[in-house]
């Protein structure tokens, strides 16, 4: 029978990532905000009873360590508060140290039974696009402390006895400057756990709880005896590397990170990285943790399934009290968008030396946050998105232009959605000219996106990074283009900040620009027939191509 | 009015074609091998062997992959010219700027249909409200109209911000280019896809000027040859919708044709359903390479408005930004990559892996013995005996057991196991595949699968429809007579359809207005193109205001839309709001019945045993046994039995699981728990 035993156990386990895709589904098609519908920002998964992850849904990578991080903290928080998870109840938190991200990312888990005897968690995680703050959509820029940010929420029930905990519904929407939207958006989070629960409950009843169980532990063996497998392959040694997340007020933050590979092990160290910070760049240790899963998988391969085994050989180590893993109460807001794509940056960049045909160069590497708002015929209104970049060039491929890297895959908002919904035009979306970092195989290029005023009165912020700091080049490619943020008022033009809040009047125009990616291999070698036509398309002026490779055209 | 109907379906490898004779109420198929280069010549032979009497023939519909395979191979695409608004050149490229898959450090974004340095700008702009707040620069715009006039670009394509709006920049620019004696074909957002979301109707507007010039062309070609043949009948081409339309419309229109090879199979099983009176119905279909699934409810499909041509998928769902978007109503299948021909393989790990990689029909299953080595699903199948390992196709086509089992050991030794388990083993992780497909048009959608009935078919349909069935708890079984060709059936049941559309984009809920207009249009279309027995079905799209995402609802002028769209929304998403309803769009479908075709019915006869034609040793389920083995030919009305059986057919195998009763029955055969 150990034979069959091998593949119902493979069925076990996809059938466990069926259901939480299926959870996926069910939060996205309940879900209110079109921040969980249209951007998918959200992701589910499942867990066995000591909250060891048996599968997860591949939503977005910011979740992919932080979830299975903050589940164990949750159950021993949700203990210590004497919230013991019965059946039918359901567990809510968002305080980020607790589950993971920043306050905007609200957890819920709910225990499964089967027969009386708990045999693991559903659990999700969704991004609500207010919870309250000192700004519209609850990310600033200069928050000193987490409660600038918005409220906190410590475990708490969310259902009992299969009944929502009506006292917390409104205590937990009121302080949202969309209360609806987070009533309904929570709502669809405990919808997706019930199809969790449901789902895996079909799963033991078929297959039995001895042969669950046993499939758990033959899950998590074969996804760990596949990475140890796959590492073995990569060049041991150690490896360093620092990169900067940039302050408001002109300083610079260093991460910094040796990576050790050895004996079908990875480990990354950030000793000598700065300490905390008092505005929002901290990264809390489940962001940090998913910069590394997600560079990881992007390099031995995302067929791993991506459970409890596949993590366990890799050990990171972040001492507390640094800006990547900063401790209760330092704002988090930015750490979740722009210190997290630098730690990706920093950890690539480290791996570069081990696996330099398979690390890209960087990518523009900033998430380019703009929140803007104000006030129109006396409703206010309120708009937040980010925008692409370039991304690095790669071993015999240049780098995408304008697209997301790293952390974050979210959409655009459609320029006629934007026309529509808010007193704005866009003036201008296309390729940044001459952003690409020159190299053998050039960087992608940056964006523009042109946000023009069309009220009397506008608060404009702007979270990017990159602006002093280009994204680096490989063996020799260039730095991808820095990140620049233009105001253009009357006739006069002003270069400003990319981490600051603008009041803007009538026809006052931003343009982002955002960063390109760094070149890969030395501009010399790069195919003259290439150069010809990245000119031919205008991606590149003929000055540029003469500067950057030389070429006479 | 003729005796024949004539169904012909393009594929990549093979072209499709059936006959219905409405004196005799029969069918008749016949199936030829694509040319590729000129696909008229083979339909043309085709047609020569089916039917002697052109004359006789009243309507001949037509489906192809030819728009797809064009985009796909990127091959005889049209040198396309993009004019669009100054400060948006790259608007086409960048899309909605994500990554096609996250994890991929080389993932691609497919290669622009029109590159940058073909991507014209022109200063002018309309607002959202429509208003002109600058106006089209005419120096410009006639110097990008000689441009493109004097390097002779096949097609253009014109989209201005707004245009969903006021399209009179969209207008005048086409008018200067058609000044100019352009000679190429022009496609105009606002005539292509009124809609709004600039990034969507560019992207659907420039799928539609690169493929115009080869559909006309071919179209052209086609009438030519069919009349040069003596068919001088109406022509029509089948939709992504699953309606047909006129084959001017199709040049015109060839993102209208894109999806329109799936959609037979899901019309053929409409047209069975309404036949049996089923209200819910799911559908699976499983060939050489991939499976689909899709639902019929209340004698209606799963329409969805915006997919990707020549995109990727991923266990079902397509891969969001692998491929060219396109916003026109199609039939929403989820597909998966499992057929008879998809691989079985063992990974690093040591785990049993199937798919998504396939040999295809060449060399096909080690067991064709054509030089396959892979094991794949049909070699599994043959291994346990559910498909016949002496022979196919009525003893036309050997099976080599040997080389089936040889391929099956090959992955068996590194896996540990013997060649049994290792056989059950690959059908029983294809299965859990296809329960996939399966589950993402009914679980995702809200559906409960316990209340439907299955019509499987496709060459490997019925072998693995029991074991879905399980899986999903579904009782209830219909596989039509003939599955391997059953989707042909769909060419002849459709019924000439066009959809027009007019945004609205308000909340408020007098919406009449909008819909006399779009009357008005959809009227005087149809009128100049000769229809008139048409009947209109109206529909909204709409959601809550601020959500992103519209359901599609039936519209009467009587009716509360608010309270509709709440019923709606509770039953697709489990809750509904007092939240404010915005009317996005307003709908009318225009309709022509053409599908007046009756299937041969005849009374029942007596209720009788089956009598089986032979047994052999099967596995079913894990346990070997000996299994009566029937002749689907031989089976007459009535005859039936209980699993375990298999019921052998000329182009499929039926495989009856323990527990499920079968009967013969004058469509196929039902299967009940």
């Amino acid at each position: 029978m150990r034979a069959l035993n091998k593949i119902t156990g493979q069925i076990i386990r996809s059938s466990l990532l069926y259901a939480s895709e299926e959870m996926g589904i069910a939060l996205r098609n309940a879900s209110y905000s079109p921040n969980i519908k249209d951007r998918m920002d959200h992701s589910a998964a499942i867990f066995d009873p000591v909250g060891r992850l048996l599968a997860q849904a591949e939503h977005i990578p910011v979740h992919l360590g932080s979830l299975p991080w903050g589940l164990k903290k949750l159950i021993t928080a949700s203990r210590k508060c004497k919230l013991p998870f019965e059946e039918g109840s359901m567990i809510v938190a968002n305080n980020p140290y607790l589950t993971g991200t920043h306050l905007n990312d609200v957890t819920v888990v709910a225990p499964i039974y089967y027969e009386g005897e708990l045999l693991g968690f559903a659990a999700n995680k969704a991004h609500h696009s207010d919870i309250g703050g000192k700004v519209p959509g609850s990310i600033s820029i200069d928050a000193t402390t987490l409660y600038e940010e918005g409220f906190i929420l410590d475990p708490e029930y969310l259902m009992v006895k299969n009944q929502f905990v009506e006292e917390l519904l409104t205590r937990f929407s009121s302080q949202s400057r969309m209360p609806n939207e987070r009533v309904g958006d929570i709502k669809a989070q405990a919808a997706a756990n019930i199809t969790g629960i449901k789902r895996v409950k079909k799963i033991v009843s078929k297959y039995g709880v001895e042969t669950f169980k046993d499939a758990s532990t033959e899950s998590f063996r074969y996804s760990e005896s596949l990475t140890r497998n796959r590492i073995s392959s990569l060049n041991s040694g150690t490896y360093s590397a620092e990169d900067w997340v940039e302050r408001h007020d002109g300083q610079d933050i260093k991460l910094k990170t040796k990576l050790t590979i050895s004996d079908q092990e990875i480990k990354i160290d950030y000793e000598g990285t700065d300490k905390e910070v008092d505005s929002p760049l901290n990264a809390v240790f489940g962001v940090t943790l998913s910069g590394v899963y997600f560079v990881v998988r992007t390099l031995i391969g995302d067929d791993i399934p991506a459970n409890h085994g596949a993590f366990a050989p890799i050990t990171v180590v972040a001492p507390k009290g640094t800006v990547v893993n900063p401790t209760f109460p330092h704002p988090v807001g930015g750490g979740n968008v722009e210190t997290s794509q630098r730690n990706a940056d920093l950890i690539y960049k480290a791996f570069s030396k081990a696996v330099p045909e398979k690390v890209p160069a960087a990518s523009g590497g900033s998430m380019n946050n703009v929140m803007i708002g104000g006030v129109q015929n006396g409703k206010s209104w309120a708009f937040y998105e980010t925008i692409a970049v370039g991304l690095g060039g790669r071993k015999g491929m240049d780098g995408i232009d304008g697209i997301h890297c790293n952390m974050t895959n979210t959409l655009n908002t459609p320029i006629e959605e934007i026309e529509r919904k808010t007193p704005m035009l866009i003036a201008r979306y296309e390729f940044r000219v001459d952003s690409s970092g020159a190299g053998k195989y050039r960087g992608g290029l940056g964006v523009i996106r042109s946000f023009r005023m069309t009220s009397e009165s506008t608060i404009f912020t702007v979270l990017a990074d990159r602006e002093r700091h280009g994204p680096y080049g490989l063996f020799g490619g260039n730095e991808g283009e820095k990140t620049l943020v233009i105001l253009k008022r009357g006739n006069e033009t002003y270069k400003i900040s990319s981490k600051g809040t603008f009041h803007l009047k009538k026809d006052d125009e931003i343009s982002i620009c955002t960063a390109g990616g760094g070149g890969y291999g030395l501009s010399s070698e790069r195919d003259d027939q290439k150069v010809m036509a990245d000119v031919d398309n205008g991606l590149i002026t003929k000055a540029q191509a003469e500067k950057d490779y030389n070429l006479r055209l | 009015m003729g005796r024949f109907k004539i169904g012909i379906d393009v594929g990549g490898t093979f072209t499709d074609l059936i006959l219905y004779d409405y004196s005799t109420k029969k069918s008749y198929v016949t199936k030829v091998l694509t040319t590729t280069n000129e696909p008229e010549r083979a339909i043309l032979a085709g047609l020569h062997d089916l039917c002697k009497e052109p004359k006789q023939v009243s309507l001949i519909n037509h489906a192809t992959t030819i728009a797809t395979n064009a985009l796909l191979t990127r091959t005889s695409i049209a040198r396309t010219a993009l004019i669009t608004n100054h400060g948006f050149r790259d608007v086409l490229e960048i899309g909605r700027q994500r990554r096609p898959e996250i994890y991929n450090l080389y993932t691609k974004r497919p290669p622009p249909l029109v590159i940058r340095k073909n991507r014209f700008t022109v200063h002018g702009r309309i607002k959202s409200t429509g208003e002109e707040i600058e106006p089209l620069d005419m120096y410009e715009a006639k110097q990008v109209a000689q441009k493109i006039v004097n390097e002779k670009f096949d097609s253009v394509a014109i989209v201005f911000l707004n245009s969903y709006k006021n399209d009179d920049h969209e207008k005048r620019m086409k008018e200067i280019i058609l000044n100019m004696k352009f000679l190429g074909t022009i496609s105009c957002s606002n005539e292509v896809n009124r809609e709004y979301k600039e990034y969507e109707r560019m992207s659907t507007t420039v799928v539609n000027a690169v493929l115009s010039p080869l559909m006309s062309k071919y179209l052209n070609n086609l009438k030519r040859s069919l009349e040069n043949s003596g068919f001088n009948t109406q022509i029509y081409a089948m939709n992504s919708d699953g309606g047909i339309n006129t084959l001017s419309y199709a040049s015109k229109f060839p993102i209208s044709v894109i999806e329109s090879g799936p959609a037979a199979g899901v019309l053929a099983s409409r047209h069975m359903a309404n036949v049996l009176s089923l209200k819910k119905v799911l559908t699976f279909d499983m060939g050489g390479t991939t499976a689909k699934a899709g639902a019929v409810i209340d004698g209606e499909c799963d329409i969805s408005y915006e997919f990707e041509v020549a995109g990727k998928t991923h266990s079902g769902r397509s891969i969001r930004g692998s491929g060219y978007s396109v916003r026109y109503p199609f039939i929403d299948l989820s597909e998966v990559s499992a057929g008879g021909g998809t691989i079985a393989w063992v990974d690093n790990g040591g785990a049993l892996r199937v798919g998504p990689n396939s040999a295809g029909s060449e060399p096909g299953p080690a067991a064709y013995g054509k030089g396959g080595k892979n094991p794949t699903i049909t070699d599994a199948n043959i291994v346990l005996g559910r498909i016949n390992p002496n022979h196919l196709l009525g003893g036309k086509m050997p099976i080599y057991f040997n080389l089936a089992t040889e391929s099956i050991n090959v992955i068996a030794e590194p896996l540990g196991m013997n060649l049994q388990d290792t056989a059950e083993g690959i059908i029983k992780m294809v299965n859990l595949n296809m329960s996939k497909a399966i589950m993402t048009v009914s679980v995702e959608r809200g559906r409960d699968p316990r209340d439907y009935t299955l019509i499987a078919f496709g060459g490997a349909g019925p072998i693995h429809c029991c074991d879905l069935a399980e899986e999903l708890e579904i009782n209830h079984i219909i596989v039509p007579t003939h599955a391997g060709i059953f989707s042909a059936h769909g060419l002849l049941v459709a019924n000439i359809t066009r959809t027009f559309s007019l945004p609205v984009l308000s909340t408020d809920s007098s919406i009449e207005p909008y819909f006399d207009e779009v009357r008005k249009i959809a009227s005087k279309t149809m009128k100049n193109e000769g229809f008139h027995d048409y009947l209109f079905k109206e529909y909204v799209d709409a959601r809550y205001s601020g959500q992103s995402f519209e359901l599609r609802i039936p519209y009467q002028k009587s009716a509360d839309i608010k309270e509709r769209f709440s019923e709606k929304h509770k039953e697709i998403y489990g809750y509904s709001s007092n939240d404010e309803i915005e009317i996005v769009n307003a709908r009318v479908k225009a309709v022509i019945a053409t599908s007046n075709i009756n299937r041969k019915t005849s009374k029942h006869t007596e209720k009788e045993l089956g009598k089986p034609s032979g047994y052999r040793d099967v596995v079913i389920k894990g346990i070997l046994g000996l299994v009566p083995i029937y002749s689907k030919e031989e089976l007459e009305l009535g005859r039936h039995g209980e699993g375990p059986a298999i019921i052998e057919e000329y182009d499929s195998t039926l495989v009856v699981n323990p527990g499920w009763k079968w009967e013969v029955l004058d469509y196929g055969v039902e299967l009940k728990r």
